[in-house]
């Protein structure tokens, strides 16, 4: 099991309140593999320093999880098929 | 003959090391802007005054960040 720190940038045309619970949809994968999820932070809409995918703007949301490696992969792998979210970063805070 | 006027820089001390932060947060972007000049370049070193380690540490931060849209790669102000 290793500390993970998850950044995702989000289309700026969804709602910002279903935000959370379609999260919470992609965060099962982590609780089902025996994983946990500490905190997930929504810091809402922003502008992006540079457009992306023609968007000016994006939801922004940090999730901070435990899991194994395998599992963060899939997940990074899930997101990345939803045409909702415009990017993913997933960071190991510890190595730094 | 006037002798050159020898400019003693004052020695700047690594922001990092003084502040005894270990850990340089990409998304801390208020810092780093710090870091980046106006046309969204990483300073130099000798300009920052960082220690290695933390200039280092400065740079992948900012490179992350840059990912993430936090940062732009380029501005063209003026």
């Amino acid at each position: 099991m290793r500390r993970y720190e998850m950044m995702v940038i989000l289309d700026p045309s969804l709602d910002e309140r279903t935000v959370q619970p379609s999260l919470d949809q992609f965060l099962a994968v982590v609780r089902n593999d025996g994983g946990s999820v500490e905190k997930v932070d929504v810091w809402g809409r922003r502008r992006l320093s540079y457009d992306i995918e023609k968007k000016s703007e994006g939801i922004y949301a940090v999730v901070d999880l435990t899991a194994e490696p395998a599992t963060v992969k899939e997940l990074d792998r899930q997101l990345n098929l939803n045409e909702g979210i415009l990017r993913t970063k997933v960071i190991r805070p510890e190595l730094h | 003959m006037a002798k050159p006027a020898v400019r003693k820089p004052k020695k700047k001390v690594c922001l990092f090391c003084h502040d005894k932060i270990s850990y340089v947060d990409y998304k801390d972007t208020a810092l780093l802007r710090k870091f980046i000049s106006d046309r969204g370049k990483i300073r130099a070193r000798r300009v920052t005054g960082n220690c290695t380690q933390h200039q280092r540490d400065v740079a992948t931060a900012i490179k992350n960040a840059r990912e993430m849209a936090l940062l732009p790669y380029t501005s063209t102000a003026r």
